[in-house]
């Protein structure tokens, strides 16, 4: 006997009580009987039901009196963490597709205006509902470039494989314990790969377990690789102005739940990359670039003070677990590294007062 | 609850790959416990200057530290401050149940009085 399929528990959120009679209406059908559908007029009704029943995904509308849907998100972000979120908004502007997604939404979708849209609408939220995230991934990436993953991925000596495409193209760059091993978009390995999908003008990406590339194409220090993809990248953003075409933009965090990283709302507060004597080769948000210098030089003495105390070997890197966010020292004969990320969970040393 | 002093210092069992541990007062005294002989105290009391010199810098630059942790090719330094400014450091091996177990060997730490 098969066993009973699984029913799942869907809440919408709407002050317009005729849309949500459609979608009781339409969903139920289309839903048969795994699709429990339930309805609110309000954030704070929709809030009193999540807290009577396991609710598998919230959908709501955004502009609401009282608590709009933004806010609300906001809310279910911190109080219901797991719970798979989706906006269904008549009025849907780039800004609050941004503020909605940051706010741990998965889907931002326009309200149909007929049947066949319903039917969409339906499609993409059983997709959302079913999905289920990969083994060893957590939480979702979102407003973080292309630049900063690859630099979180080295600093923090991982291995992955960045999956990148637009329109047009589609790569993959592999990083084994913190070091670009391989880029390869179509015909094109190697650097020239490498700093192809880094001057994409857009895109999507995806962060994705690392498996051994079919070659090793890249041997270069990823700091000068990231620099010379920068480089490369402005170049190409002249070429566009000069003939008129738009700027380049860096690719984004698809929206697909699937692009993870261990930290939700993770991003590079601050970057520079120094050379040994203090010349800043790469500098990104640091308020105050002497300070850190000087940072770096004293951590760079006071390391080789200690490892000529006692037998640890040479220094490697220093972190810095901070209120909220944690930092990245390293220090080299031929370069100096400080890096400090944002991590709003600040789920490092939670333990710790 | 008990008080800060060398004997507290000492774990009650040994724990794989902990190389030994420091403490520096408010006051800037130093006491020290090592599994190994390279960790001498006067090796720790260097040490722990360093650290905390490191520790006021970080202050000054707006980077107030829960905790540092500095990677050697051989070993690792924690070093985890109080809100009172006494400093705990300790030294582990990489990749042992003592580096990744600092919170729980910390957590005694927090809850120890200053000296009399």
């Amino acid at each position: 006997m098969n066993a009973p399929a699984k029913q799942y528990q869907i809440l919408f959120v709407d002050d317009d009580p005729d849309f949500l009679a459609m979608i009781q209406d339409f969903f139920a059908t289309l839903g048969e009987k795994i699709w429990q559908i339930h309805c609110a007029t309000s954030a704070d009704q929709a809030l009193e039901r999540l807290k009577a029943r396991k609710t598998d995904l919230v959908v709501t509308d955004v502009n609401m009196p009282m608590l709009d849907g933004i806010q609300f998100l906001h809310i279910l972000n911190r109080s219901h963490p797991d719970l798979k979120k989706a906006v269904i908004t008549a009025n849907a502007t780039e800004e609050k597709r941004s503020a909605c997604l940051a706010e741990g939404a998965e889907l931002f979708i326009e309200k149909p205006r007929s049947p066949e849209g319903l039917k969409s609408i339906f499609i993409m939220l059983e997709e959302l509902i079913t999905w289920t995230p990969q083994e060893g991934f957590q939480g979702v990436l979102r407003r973080v470039g292309l630049q900063d993953v690859i630099q979180m991925e080295c600093l923090g000596r991982t291995s992955s494989i960045l999956e990148i495409h637009n329109l047009q193209l589609r790569g993959r760059i592999y990083i084994e314990d913190g070091r670009i091993i391989h880029a390869q978009t179509g015909g094109t390995t190697g650097e020239a790969a490498f700093y192809k999908l880094l001057a994409l003008p857009s895109g999507e990406f995806q962060l994705q377990p690392f498996e051994p590339p079919p070659e090793r194409t890249i041997e270069g220090q990823w700091e000068f690789l990231l620099m010379e993809a920068a480089r490369v990248r402005d170049e190409t953003a002249a070429e566009a102005a000069a003939t008129g075409a738009a700027p380049p933009r860096e690719p984004t965090p698809t929206d697909e739940p699937a692009a993870a990283v261990p930290e939700c709302g993770t991003r590079v507060e601050e970057t520079l990359i120094c050379s040994g004597a203090g010349d800043p080769l790469y500098v990104g948000q640091c308020p105050d670039r002497p300070a850190r210098v000087a940072l770096l030089q004293d951590l760079a003495q006071r390391a080789a003070f200690i490892s000529q105390l006692i037998p640890l070997g040479n220094f490697d890197r220093l972190e810095i677990q901070l209120a909220g966010s944690r930092a990245v020292a390293q220090t080299g004969a031929d370069r100096m590294v400080f890096v400090r990320v944002s991590s709003p969970k600040g789920n490092l040393s939670t333990r710790l007062p | 609850m008990s008080n800060i002093s060398q004997e507290r210092l000492a774990p009650g069992t040994t724990v794989p790959g902990l190389l030994g541990c420091g403490l520096r007062l408010p006051d800037a005294t130093c006491l020290s416990y090592s599994f190994d002989e390279a960790y001498s105290r006067e090796h720790w009391e260097q040490i722990l200057n360093q650290l905390a010199d490191m520790m006021t810098l970080l202050n000054g630059q707006g980077l107030a530290p829960r905790r540092l942790t500095w990677t050697f090719e051989q070993g690792q330094i924690f070093l985890i401050p109080r809100p009172d400014g006494a400093l705990l450091a300790l030294a582990a091996q990489p990749n042992t149940e003592a580096s990744e177990n600092v919170d729980e060997l910390a957590e005694e730490f927090f809850s120890l009085n200053p000296p009399n």
